[in-house]
């Protein structure tokens, strides 16, 4: 049975790996449709995405840290589900996170490290009481969390575009954004010329914690319990209702801190985010499983990197076209995942 | 009176369940008559209604119609053979109205296009007044009783000129008051011709309505009886067999000191109603009780509420001499109650885990299993491995998953889970539903040897030989209701049959419980 456990390992691991091969051969037959050369394709998409020249000219590192908010995401997506609450709000608590970090970064003076590390707390605080709220909504009183989680993320973006407008605006430039935030807030960046630092270390050490959590701790347990079988978990004496809220206080807390990531490690300010709504994708795409999601997220990061940006540089394919193979990909990892559960 | 459907040597095995739900079934329908079907769970008579309205093909017999031999292999068949069906649960759309639901899918038509409402409306009063069936056909259908449903139910397949009407237990959703409606009902349309086959487990109710009966046990007629010829305690006793062995397995010992005292509960089913209606019974040390009585008589709700996963609306429960009401499920499995389910694929077990994970499931926050929070693989694995090698769980390890196991190892994993750590109360519902032979023979020695070795057991089991064979003593339930607590080695098995279609048997041969 050990034996089988592996093979199912190598199996969760090979599928997206031929789903990815196989996307990659679709690419190129359109590319060769538009007359592009599919080996130049590709080529480009493994140096822009995944190769290393030195330490400062990285693109890996790049790819790592367009991957720190996806991981975080479908991180907290992962938690959600294996809570047995289908929340697709990662976007609205993320945001919430981004706002929280650029007040507490621009309007409170700290001292260098622990300044970070205050403005990573209130993100994991304020964006966990969101998801615990939506998680409340529908244990209290039974409101569907789709669609309350769905309110509730536009409900943050909007909040977002008037902070970001009004109070917290920086500057009358045409864009709006909040003041950069303090030195003492910023996360350290490892490689210069790229984003990669401590908040994609972070990010990797967040999987190691929820896989310790859910798979090695007694709360863990019970909340997977409940997610997976319900009654079993309330014929056992499992109290769901508190384990469901606590998943969701940890979900919420995980995109919060995604979003505070971004603000202290990238943006250094809040502007309007990209949507990182991948995350809820990736994480069903890794099957719930944090491990597989840590390196899809690298591996969904680079591809988007480079199909898109690669693409248009060395190609003059216009970016949009790129995002279909993004998808085509994507579309044959959901594929894999339905022959898998047959 | 007329043939108007026969039917010959009826068979149907179901591989994957390895039963033979009916072998060689003869049934003879004159038109105009009432005739039900009676006999215990699993006697055969969803299958054989099943097989003349087309959900089921027979492997072999006929079914004669009219005198033509005809095949069944679809509802549609049956409909238009005049064969109608009404469901026990109902197959109604509630934001539809009365006439809508009657005459969906035939609906009448004006320009070719349109449905033509008012003829509809029309059309649904007519039958309904020709058949006495008083009704709103603009009324909808969420706003309607239960026996009012019912009452579409059946006008949907008398709209559909259904000439035989099959009912399958019409009266177990009913209140009393819309059971004599039904009765009523039922009486009245076989004057107008219509034929009717119900299928029940109330004797009483027999007795009022058929005139002809035929008991079907094990997948077999028993026989049939015109209701004139024949009485409750015959039925009972066709019902039940006389040919079961019985063999009372039980060690003779000391019945230990009183363990679980059930007060006079009231429990609600999910809909609201009451299920369990005052019930009163103890058990005690070294002692199982069963509970008999056919399924849906409130059992499953009196041994959730006992566990914890259903409220008690009135009563007491009191365990060890301490009231538990208000303890949660948690609480109670603390205190030494474990609880064997009926539903072992989505209670007992969690079929998305492994071994280890359901084996955990009450203790996994014990010290044994976790420190500081975390749990313990090694304790986890070793305890798995215990449990496979004490209960020989063929074809499992401890990280392997429950989903492949058979049924009668899935049900020793939960067997291991549950008798762990020498429960004082052990409640068992339908413990063998669905094993083979020799998992049964393994669950009912476990469940002697906790006996003798002091627990207390609580035996929940459609299955009377099971319960007559294990049992000290047995509580009877019918209609949420205690209709007997017997000895049964002081009464005979129809006494007990008769207790479980609501009948009474002499008082003297009762328990009576202070």
């Amino acid at each position: 049975m050990g034996n089988q456990n592996r093979k199912r390992l190598i199996r969760q691991f090979t599928i997206p790996l031929l789903a990815i091969i196989c996307g990659l051969l679709l690419a190129a037959v359109l590319l060769l449709l538009a007359d592009k050369s599919p080996s130049a394709a590709i080529q480009s998409i493994f140096r822009d995405a995944f190769s290393c020249s030195s330490f400062n000219n990285c693109n890996l590192f790049t790819t790592f840290s367009l991957a720190t908010p996806l991981l975080l995401t479908g991180l907290s997506a992962v938690v959600a589900f294996r809570s047995g609450i289908f929340s697709i709000g990662q976007e609205g608590q993320m945001m919430l996170g981004a706002i929280t970090a650029a007040y507490l970064g621009y309007w409170v003076s700290l001292p260098d490290n622990v300044h970070s590390i205050v403005i990573a707390i209130g993100a994991i605080i304020v964006g966990g009481i969101y998801g615990w709220f939506a998680g409340w909504l529908k244990i209290r009183l039974g409101i569907n969390e789709i669609i309350s989680t769905i309110i509730l993320s536009e409900i943050a973006i909007l909040l977002l575009l008037y902070l970001v407008n009004f109070p917290m605006r920086a500057d009358q430039g045409a864009t709006a954004y909040s003041p950069k935030i303090h030195d003492t807030a910023m996360l350290t960046v490892f490689a210069p010329g790229s984003k990669f630092g401590t908040g994609f270390v972070i990010a990797v050490s967040a999987v190691v914690l929820v896989y310790i959590y859910l798979w090695k701790s007694g709360k863990g347990y019970e909340q997977r319990m409940s997610g997976e079988a319900p009654r079993f978990a309330f014929f056992g004496g499992i109290k769901s209702e508190k384990a469901a809220l606590r998943g969701m206080f940890i979900s919420g807390g995980l995109a919060g801190l995604a979003g505070a990531i971004e603000v202290m490690g990238v943006h250094y300010r809040v502007v309007s985010l990209p949507i990182v709504f991948d995350g809820l994708l990736i994480s069903y795409l890794s099957l719930l499983n944090p491990i597989i999601l840590m390196f899809n997220s690298v591996l969904i990061a680079g591809l988007r990197n480079g199909f898109q940006l690669s693409f248009q540089y060395n190609l003059g394919i216009n970016r949009e076209i790129g995002s279909i193979f993004l998808i085509i990909v994507m579309l044959l990892i959901v594929k894999n995942n339905y022959f898998k559960s047959k | 009176m007329k043939k108007i459907l026969e039917v010959k040597n009826l068979s149907k095995y179901f591989e994957t369940t390895n039963v033979k739900a009916n072998s060689d079934v003869n049934l003879t329908l004159s038109r105009g008559e009432i005739h039900a079907i009676i006999g215990e769970n699993g006697a055969g008579k969803t299958t054989l209604m099943n097989m003349l309205y087309g959900l089921v093909s027979p492997d072999s017999g006929t079914i004669i119609i009219n005198d033509n031999e005809v095949q069944i292999t679809h509802p549609n068949d049956a409909i238009k053979l005049g064969i109608g069906m009404v469901h026990q649960h109902f197959k109604l759309v509630p934001s539809y109205s009365v006439a809508e639901n009657i005459s969906l899918g035939m609906e009448p038509v004006k320009n070719k296009f349109f449905i033509d409402k008012n003829l509809e409306i029309q059309n649904i009063k007519n039958l309904s007044e020709s058949m006495g069936l008083e009704i709103q056909p603009e009324s909808l259908i969420k706003n309607l009783s239960v026996g009012m449903q019912q009452r579409v139910e059946i006008l949907k397949v008398l709209y559909r000129n259904a000439e035989i009407l099959i009912f399958d237990e019409p009266t177990a959703v009913l209140t009393p008051q819309e059971v004599k409606e039904l009765l009523n009902v039922l009486k009245n349309l076989s004057e107008k011709g219509k034929t009717i086959l119900f299928i029940t487990h109330k004797l009483g109710e027999v007795m009022q309505l058929a005139d002809t009966v035929t008991v079907m046990r094990l997948g077999k007629v028993v026989g049939t009886r015109s209701i004139n010829n024949t009485n409750t305690k015959e039925l009972a006793s066709m019902m039940v067999g006389r040919d079961i062995e019985f063999s009372r397995k039980l060690n003779p010992n000391e019945t230990g000191e009183e363990i679980l005292d059930v007060k006079n509960i009231m429990v609600l089913n999910e809909v609201g109603v009451p299920a369990v209606k005052g019930v009163s019974f103890k058990v005690n040390k070294n002692q199982i009780v069963g509970i008999a009585g056919v399924s849906g008589n409130g059992q499953t709700e009196l041994v959730e509420a006992i566990v914890g996963m259903k409220n008690i609306e009135f009563g007491e429960l009191i365990f060890e001499g301490k009231n538990i009401n208000k303890s949660n499920v948690g609480k109670r499995r603390d205190l030494g109650i474990s609880h064997i389910p009926e539903d072992r694929i989505q209670t007992g077990l969690n079929m998305q885990a492994n071994i280890e994970d359901n084996l955990i499931l009450s203790q996994y926050s014990s010290d044994q299993f976790s420190r500081f929070g975390i749990l313990l693989k090694s304790e986890m694995q070793k305890f798995s491995r215990e449990v496979i090698q004490k209960f020989s769980v063929a074809s499992a390890s401890p990280g392997g998953g429950v989903s492949m196991l058979s049924g009668g190892n899935m049900q020793k994993v939960v067997l291991g889970r549950e008798l762990f750590g020498n429960p004082k109360l052990i409640i068992a519902n339908q413990p063998t539903r669905g094993l083979d032979v020799g998992s049964i023979e393994f669950v009912h020695e476990t469940l002697l040897s906790y006996r003798d070795a002091g627990s207390g057991i609580l035996l929940v089991s459609v299955e009377l030989e099971e319960i007559i064979n294990l049992s000290d003593i047995v509580v009877v339930m019918f209609d949420g209701l205690v209709s007997g607590i017997v000895n049964p080695d002081n009464v005979s098995i129809e006494e007990i049959g008769l207790l479980m279609a609501g009948e009474k048997i002499n008082p003297e041969n009762l328990i009576k419980q202070g």
